[in-house]
C-alpha cells in the first residue's frame, strides 16, 4: 500500500464513527441544544420575546428569582415532593417486588397482583391527576371510607386545603410512579443466584438477616441507579399538580416547573420565567452528572 | 462421632418420578466417600437431600447420631461447598468466611482469630480484604473450603466444588483438598461426574444411576470388581470395552475370532460354565490389550483389528480399533460416543508401538483380565 493510500485509508477511519453519530448529534442539537441555549440566552434579556430587540439585563432576573419568597416556597415544595415521591417509589416498589418474587406466595395470586401493582403505569399523567381528584373529592370515596373507619370525623378537602394539598399531590405521585422501581428491583432480584439464600440457610440466616446481607447490598446498584433517575424526573413532575392542584390554593403545592409555567404565561415575565428554568437546569445537571459518575465508577 | 447414615432414602416428584430410589449409604465418621455418577442420576439431588436443601421424600437420615429428617440446614451441623462458591460478591474474603460467625452474633475477636486460622491454613492471609471478584478460580475455591470450614462442622458437603475450574487447577486442588480433608479429618461427602476425581480423592466411592445406588466400594475394588456392567463402564478412562459373544466349552466366539478361557477363569467364576453355548458379555480394559508386535503383548493369544485413528499423548498412545464383535452398551447416558462406524473399541498401547492408522493388526489379549456380564441383568458374573 502506498503511503497515500494509507494515509487515506486512516482519515476514513478516523471519519468513520462522527458519521455515524451524525444523525443522532443533530437531532440533539436541535431539539435539545438550540433550546436550551435560547432560554439561557432569555434570562439575561429584558422583555425577551416580547420586544425585537431586547436589552441585556445582566443577572438582574435570578436576582429577582432568588428575591421571591414564592420561588423559595417552590423550591422546598419541589424538593419534600421529590424526597418523598422517592423514598416511598423505593420502599413500596421493593416491598412489592419481594412479594412478586416469593416462593411463598401462591403462583396464581402472584400474577394477579403482578397486573395490579403494574396498573398505575398504564396510566398517563392526565389520567392519574383525574382519578386522584375524583377518589380525593371532599364527597369522594376516600373520605367516605376514611369516615366509615372512624379515621377522620369529617369530610377533608385533600387538594383544596392548605394543611393537606402537597402530601395529597405528593400521595398521587407515589402511587403512580412506584412500579418502575417494583420492575426494575424484580429483574434485579431474579438475577440474585440462589445459591446465595441456601448458603445463607445452611449458615443460620433468618429471613430478615437474608435480606440486610444478601438481597438489598446485591440490589445496591439498581437501587441507586433509579433512585436517581427517579429524583431528576421528579423534579420535573409538571402535569399531574398542574391538573390536581394548579399549584395552589396559596402556592401551597407550588413548585419549580408549576412556578415557572405561570412566570411564563401567566405574568408574560419569560425572561424572569428563563431564569428559573435554568435554575431547574442547573439542579438537574447537577444530579445528572452525579449519577453519570456514578455509572462510570461502577 | 459424626457418620452420616441414610436409609431408604427417596425423592420422588409429582408425577411419581423418584430422582432417589432407596439410597442406604452409611459414611463413617471421617470418611471421604464420592457420590459418583452421570447426569441426572441423582448424586447432587441426595447431597441436598443431606444438606437439608430438598426434602427427604421418605427414608431416614442420621447425622451423628441425630434423626436431622425434619431439621432446617442450620441445625444439621453440616457446611457446603457449592458448584459455584456462592461466595457473596459484595463481602471481602474475610466477611465471605466470617459470615456464619457473623450471624451466630459472635464477637469481632473470636471471629478475627477463627479466621486468621483458617486463612493461614488455607494460604489465603494476603487476600483477606479482596472481594471474590478479584481472586483467580482456584482462590475462589479456597474461599468458599474457608467459609466451610469456620463452622467446625460435623460433615463436609460438596457439590462438584472443581467442576469451574481449568484442568491444571483441578489437578493441584484435587490433591489440596484431599490432604485437607485428611488434615482435618472431617467426614466429607463429595458429588462428582468426573470419574478421575472419584477415584483419586475417596476412601469410597459411591456409583449412583437413575436414583439407584449401584456399588459402594474402595477405588481399587470398584475398578478391579465392577458388580455391572454400568460401573464397569463407568469407572476407568478410557471406558472398559464391553462385547458379546459366545460361549463354546472353554472358548469366546465372536465373529471370525475365538479365545481360549484359561481354567482359572471358571475357577474364580463358578456361574461362568452354566453360559456354555449361550450368549455372554465380557469386558476388557483399554490398558489390557497389547501390540503383538511388542515385547509386552507376546505372551498374550491375539486377534485380527483394523487401527481406525491414533492418539498420540507421549505417555502412551490411545488407539482405536475395530474388532469383529458386537459391542455393548453400558448404559452411560453421559459417555461420549467416540466409537465412530469404524471403531469400536479403544486399546492404551506404549508409545513405542508403531502402529498406524488403516493399519491390520494383530491385538493381544490379555484373558487373565477379562470381565463377564449376564448380557440380560448386565450383572457380573
Amino acid at each position: 500500500m502506498t503511503r497515500q493510500k494509507r494515509s487515506h485509508h486512516r482519515l476514513k477511519r478516523a471519519v468513520a464513527p462522527y458519521l455515524y453519530l451524525s444523525p443522532s448529534l443533530l437531532i440533539i442539537g436541535l431539539l435539545m441544544l438550540l433550546p436550551m441555549v435560547t432560554v439561557i440566552g432569555y434570562s439575561f434579556q429584558n422583555s425577551a420575546v416580547l420586544r425585537r430587540d431586547p436589552s441585556f439585563a445582566g443577572l438582574k432576573h435570578y436576582h429577582a428569582i432568588f428575591a421571591d419568597p414564592e420561588f423559595w416556597a417552590s423550591l422546598w415544595h419541589t424538593l419534600y415532593f421529590t424526597c418523598m415521591s422517592v423514598i416511598f417509589h423505593m420502599t413500596i416498589g421493593m416491598v412489592f417486588a419481594l412479594m412478586l418474587n416469593s416462593d411463598r406466595i401462591n403462583p396464581t395470586l402472584r400474577n394477579i397482583l403482578r397486573v395490579l401493582y403494574i396498573l398505575p403505569w398504564l396510566f398517563t399523567a392526565v389520567i392519574i391527576a383525574v382519578i386522584w381528584r375524583l377518589l380525593l373529592e371532599p364527597n369522594g370515596v376516600v373520605n367516605s371510607v376514611l369516615m366509615q373507619m372512624g379515621i377522620i370525623g369529617s369530610k377533608v378537602e385533600w387538594f383544596s386545603s392548605t394543611a393537606t394539598a402537597l402530601h395529597a399531590v405528593t400521595f398521587a405521585n407515589i402511587w403512580a410512579g412506584y412500579p418502575l422501581f417494583m420492575v426494575s428491583l424484580l429483574a434485579g432480584l431474579q438475577g440474585i443466584p440462589k445459591d446465595f439464600y441456601e448458603a445463607a440457610d445452611i449458615d443460620g440466616a433468618k429471613a430478615y438477616q437474608k435480606l440486610i446481607f444478601i438481597t438489598i447490598p446485591q440490589l445496591m446498584p439498581i437501587i441507586i441507579s433509579i433512585s436517581l433517575l427517579d429524583f431528576i424526573w421528579t423534579m420535573q413532575v409538571f402535569p399531574l399538580i398542574w391538573i390536581t392542584t394548579g399549584g395552589g390554593p396559596i402556592y401551597s403545592t407550588e413548585v419549580l416547573s408549576t412556578y415557572t409555567y405561570k412566570l411564563a404565561f401567566s405574568s408574560y415575565n419569560l425572561s424572569q420565567a428563563s431564569a428559573s428554568a435554568v435554575v431547574i437546569l442547573l439542579i438537574s445537571l447537577g444530579l445528572t452528572l452525579f449519577y453519570i459518575r456514578y455509572q462510570k465508577a461502577r | 462421632m459424626a457418620e452420616v447414615i441414610l436409609e431408604n432414602i427417596c425423592k420422588a416428584y409429582g408425577n411419581n418420578f423418584r430422582a432417589i430410589d432407596q439410597l442406604n449409604l452409611s459414611v463413617e465418621d471421617g470418611e471421604f466417600l464420592i457420590l459418583v455418577g452421570p447426569s441426572g442420576c441423582g448424586k447432587s439431588t441426595a447431597l441436598r437431600m443431606i444438606a437439608g436443601l430438598e426434602d427427604i421424600t421418605s427414608g431416614s437420615l442420621r447425622i451423628g447420631g441425630v434423626d436431622v429428617v425434619d431439621m432446617p440446614p442450620k441445625d444439621r451441623d453440616i457446611a457446603m461447598v457449592f458448584q459455584s462458591y456462592a461466595l457473596y460478591p459484595h463481602m471481602t474474603v474475610f466477611e465471605n468466611i466470617a459470615f456464619s460467625m457473623r450471624l451466630a452474633g459472635k464477637p469481632k475477636a473470636e471471629r478475627k482469630k477463627r479466621v486468621d486460622e483458617i486463612a493461614k491454613t488455607l494460604q489465603l492471609t494476603s487476600l483477606l480484604d479482596s472481594k471474590p471478584a478479584n481472586l483467580s478460580g482456584g482462590q475462589r475455591q479456597r474461599v468458599a473450603m474457608g467459609r466451610a470450614m469456620v463452622r467446625e462442622p460435623a460433615a463436609f458437603l460438596m457439590d462438584e466444588p472443581l467442576s469451574n475450574l481449568d484442568a491444571k487447577l483441578r489437578v493441584q486442588m484435587r490433591a489440596e483438598i484431599t490432604s485437607l480433608q485428611k488434615q482435618l479429618g472431617v467426614t466429607t461427602i463429595y458429588v462428582t461426574h468426573d470419574q478421575i476425581e472419584a477415584m483419586t480423592m475417596g476412601d469410597r466411592v459411591a456409583v449412583l444411576k437413575g436414583g439407584v445406588l449401584q456399588q459402594v466400594d474402595t477405588p481399587k475394588r470398584l475398578y478391579e470388581s465392577p458388580v455391572n456392567a454400568f460401573v464397569a463402564g463407568f469407572i476407568g478412562s478410557p471406558s472398559m470395552n464391553l462385547f458379546e459373544a459366545t460361549m463354546t466349552g472353554d472358548e469366546l466366539m465372536s465373529g471370525t475370532f475365538a479365545i481360549r478361557l484359561q481354567e482359572a477363569a471358571f475357577v474364580r467364576r463358578p456361574g461362568l460354565r452354566s453360559f456354555a453355548g449361550r450368549k455372554v458379555v465380557f469386558g476388557i480394559r483399554p490398558e489390557d490389550l497389547y501390540d503383538s508386535s511388542l515385547e509386552s503383548g507376546r505372551k498374550y493369544q491375539t486377534i485380527p483389528a483394523k487401527v481406525t485413528s491414533i492418539e498420540e499423548l507421549g505417555s502412551e498412545h490411545i488407539v482405536h480399533l475395530n474388532i469383529d464383535a458386537v459391542r455393548v452398551d453400558s448404559g452411560d447416558p453421559d459417555a461420549v460416543d467416540d466409537f465412530g462406524l469404524a471403531s469400536n473399541a479403544v486399546a492404551r498401547f506404549e508409545p513405542i508401538s508403531a502402529v498406524h492408522s488403516g493399519a491390520e493388526i494383530r491385538l493381544a489379549v490379555d484373558d487373565a483380565k477379562f470381565h463377564f456380564f449376564d448380557p440380560e441383568t448386565h450383572l457380573a458374573i
